[in-house]
């Protein structure tokens, strides 16, 4: 059974704003225990309001989301306990903290599920673990720690909740290359050792073709495409009509194979990029 | 070689928890007139402590920096040489002051004293020269981030800045803003002339730079054109860079024997190199 | 929406009050209020309606746009009009307990009434034919004779300062509400709970916020610095307020407004 399933989703803004219209028109799609969705599109695609759906953060104007078999509207009044099973980390997290120490900071998501005492502490305890949190770093101000910790740090509030389904709204935006790598381990980890459902919104293509099983396209608040990473990809002309592109590896395999190279379709990594020329090399195929 | 910045011997240190740290250390760099530099480095390795001491917003501990020949020491010449190095930084929202896009390209000119009807073509023609004319009348709070970035450059261009100084100016933007912003930076480079130093951690802004430099721990441990630095796979790995796939895949067939010329950096280059080698191979 | 707030006033239908001087804008409003208050009688007071409505039409506003601001006002307005009910003299109509309305009430109630809502009518005119830049702009303007009393830099100060709370009360609004969404979605409960519950809720927001918006002065400072800031001494301004012919026109007909209410009261 599907952990999450979002059915017929649309939601539209009261009034004509001058945003940048983000509305959400129709979305159906659903969510395997353990996957790694990605969703992409450009910026207004309607990603960021697709995702606050999740958790309960918007109500939809038409439609409905089950977790776990159940809508999350059915009682409106416990809205806030899906909160839990279905984690959001927002886009630059590390602006929400605000308590003394990063230990109560972690703490404040469990502690708001009810969770107190020894049990609380455990929690916390465990989830800096996880992910790499040091034991030092527990009693010092979070707002003393560098850009890239306290983003972590902000990650593990959200985590030690043990969401069973968790969304990350780019989690790697304004990190270097060392702090995004940092982020993506994290992630990983967290579903390694929860096995939980991971969708995360980027604009790296990149990054989406290392790690997402299946992608989520949107463009103008409709569901483009959903499919395996690789049937998406294999899909460019599309994707660049609607504003977005394949990994850079790949674009250069279309190349070789416009000059009449018998390349592969279904490069997206540079590892497996080199594996298929070391195949050709070695004489297969190759006129 | 004709420099509109000559950085000597310059270090800054400063002090946290009673401990002195050198976040920029005995560092000499001279930026050309008229050039377009790019200065890549992960956080922490003093490129933004930098560029703050480019303009005379940060006073190097020891060591000078000169613009056109002035000290930023001297607090005579202070407004001048902020005029002549313009700054633009990451986030667009804390770098607008007023609520209406020509009124906030106006201020610096404004501050500068500059006749009214002077200001009104500076701003018109700085408007246009990032593509934002149509938007003077609008209000920076409904522009998306790369309209607000370039909003900011042409706050610096109305001032008549010689250079333009960027401190990660891209870091919060989405793919299609960061591609409006790096455009905007070439042709004002190319077509009026403004020499641009543009701080980034994003290697494939420094695709079409006339230099790049890398910065680690304070200094500089590269200085070279752009295909020179991207096919320095481990040098750049080695202080936590990321490398564009197109080099990273050039260097991995190279590593397992193909003859590929690892300097070529756009998807057709690394795709015809890819093909001269599979040739080479047939023959 | 709440984002919307300093430009949420201005109505951008390009009327010939828009193009009149900020300046004399405000300087009229005031001075049309004062007139509104003087008339006494019910042919000056219609005369002032009419040229109230005038007013509003010249602005090219929509009319539901100035009813939407009488809203607000509404349960002021009906307080007013209820005490002036029982506060006047004349011939009894009704009394209830010790209180008794008489047509000197009725009569006050209603002028009251109608002032009041001209007020907030001509107020509504000027705000959403003036941006809050203009406005801004237009106070300094109006406040520089203080500057030949020797407070020339705090007479800049206070209109940088409202200037910049202008450009970031839209900023900081949505900021909040970011920071809102990050909090409920770790389970912060904001909507329930007894006051102090409440109150102690609303920590998690608030720090955050107080964290961002220092970092933002801070950044905002130095931005201003490499733009050459060094307060108002030696600035000038792009834009600048000069009375155009349109606007002479303005201040003649309203001169001619007060005229006739001035002229009512007195031969009615």
């Amino acid at each position: 059974m599907a952990v999450l399933e979002v059915k017929n989703l649309t939601h539209t803004y009261s009034g004509n704003t001058p945003f940048i219209n983000d509305a959400v028109s129709r979305v159906s799609f659903s969510a395997e225990k353990g996957e790694i969705i990605g969703i992409i599109g450009h910026t207004g695609s309607g990603k960021s309001t697709l995702v606050q759906h999740l958790n309960g953060l918007l109500k939809p104007t038409e439609g409905e989301i089950f977790v776990d078999g159940a809508n999350i509207w059915d009682n409106p009044k416990e809205i806030r306990k899906i909160r839990s099973k279905v984690g959001l980390v927002f886009q630059y997290p590390e602006y929400q903290l605000f308590e003394e120490t990063v230990y109560a900071d972690i703490a404040f998501g469990p502690k708001n599920m009810g969770l107190e005492g020894d049990e609380l502490k455990k929690r916390v305890l465990e989830t800096c673990e996880l992910i790499g949190v040091k034991g030092e770093y527990l009693e010092k101000s979070p707002f003393d720690l560098s850009g890239g910790e306290k983003r972590r740090v902000a990650i593990a509030g959200v985590m030690a909740m043990r969401p069973e389904v968790i969304v990350f709204d780019e989690p790697t935006a304004g990190l270097d290359p060392g702090g995004r790598e940092n982020v993506m381990k994290i992630i990983h980890d967290y579903r390694a050792a929860t096995g939980a459902t991971v969708i995360i919104i980027s604009h790296s293509m990149e990054d989406m073709a290392l790690l997402a099983d299946r992608l989520l396209v949107m463009n103008k608040g409709r569901l483009e495409m959903f499919d395996t990473t690789e049937n998406v990809f294999k899909n460019g002309g599309r994707l660049r009509e609607i504003g977005l592109n394949v990994p850079i590896v790949t674009q250069v395999f279309y190349e070789l194979k416009k000059s009449g190279v018998p390349v592969p379709d279904d490069v997206f990594t540079v590892s497996r990029a080199v594996e298929a020329l070391k195949a050709i090399k070695a004489g297969e195929k190759y006129a | 070689m004709d420099s509109i910045i000559s950085v000597r011997n310059v270090t800054y240190e400063y002090k946290e928890d009673e401990t002195v740290y050198a976040a920029v250390r005995n560092l000499s760099l001279e930026i050309e007139r008229g050039s377009f530099t790019v200065i890549l480095g992960h956080n922490g390795s003093g490129k933004s402590t930098l560029a703050k001491m480019l303009n005379g917003l940060n006073k190097p501990t020891s060591g000078d920096v000169l613009v056109d020949g002035i000290n930023t020491r001297d607090e005579k010449t202070e407004i001048e040489i902020k005029r002549k190095v313009g700054m633009v930084f990451q986030n667009p929202d804390n770098q607008i002051i007023a609520s209406i896009v020509e009124e906030d390209v106006a201020f610096g000119p404004e501050n500068l004293g500059i006749a009214p009807a002077e200001i009104r073509l500076r701003v018109d023609e700085a408007l246009k020269a990032v593509d934002m004319y149509e938007f003077k009348n609008s209000t920076p709070h409904h522009l998306s981030g790369g309209q607000k970035q370039r909003i900011a450059i042409a706050g610096i261009i109305a001032m008549e800045s010689e250079c333009l100084v960027l401190d990660e100016p891209t870091a919060m933007l989405d793919p299609k803003g960061r591609a409006e912003i790096i455009d905007t930076l070439h042709r004002l480079n190319r077509e009026k002339g403004i020499t641009v130093v543009l701080i980034t951690h994003y290697m494939e802004e420094a695709e079409n730079a006339d230099r790049v430099i890398v910065m680690n721990d304070g200094g500089i441990i590269a200085d070279a054109l752009p295909e020179i630095i991207f096919s320095d796979v481990e040098m750049l790995k080695s202080v936590g860079l990321d490398v564009p796939q197109t080099a990273e895949l050039l260097y991995r067939l190279k590593k397992i024997g193909f003859a590929v010329d690892t300097h070529a950096l756009s998807v057709s280059g690394a795709a015809g190199e890819i093909i001269k080698a599979l040739n080479s191979e047939e023959k | 929406m709440l984002k919307d707030i300093t430009f949420g006033q201005y109505y951008d239908s390009r009327s010939l009050l828009h193009r009149t001087d900020p300046r004399l804008k405000i300087f009229l409003l005031i001075l049309l209020i004062v007139f509104i208050f003087i008339a006494n009688n019910a042919f000056s007071l219609g005369f002032g309606t009419l040229s109230v409505i005038s007013v509003m039409l010249v602005s090219k506003i929509p009319f539901k746009l100035y009813l939407k601001n009488m809203k607000a006002i509404l349960p002021v307005l009906i307080f007013t009009g209820v005490i002036n009910l029982f506060y006047g003299s004349g011939e009894e109509l009704l009394s209830i307990w010790r209180l008794s309305i008489t047509t000197g009430g009725v009569y006050r109630a209603v002028f009251m009434a109608v002032r009041i809502t001209l007020l907030i009518f001509l107020s509504s005119a000027l705000t959403y034919t003036t941006t809050p830049n203009d406005l801004t702009d237009a106070i300094e303007s109006l406040l520089s004779p203080l500057k030949f009393i020797g407070l020339k830099s705090a007479v800049h100060t206070l209109a940088m300062m409202m200037t910049i709370a202008l450009r970031f009360i839209p900023t900081l609004i949505e900021e909040a509400e970011k920071i809102m969404n990050a909090q409920k979605a770790r389970g912060a409960d904001l909507e329930n709970g007894r006051l102090t519950e409440r109150v102690k809720a609303l920590i998690p927001i608030l720090i955050p916020l107080l964290v961002s918006s220092v970092r933002r002065a801070y950044e905002l400072a130095e931005a201003m610095e490499c733009r050459c800031y060094n307060g108002g001494e030696g600035r000038t301004r792009m834009k600048q307020m000069r009375m155009a012919a349109g606007d002479y026109g303005v201040l003649a007909a309203a001169l001619i407004i007060c005229g006739g209410i001035t002229a009512l009261n007195i031969l009615l």
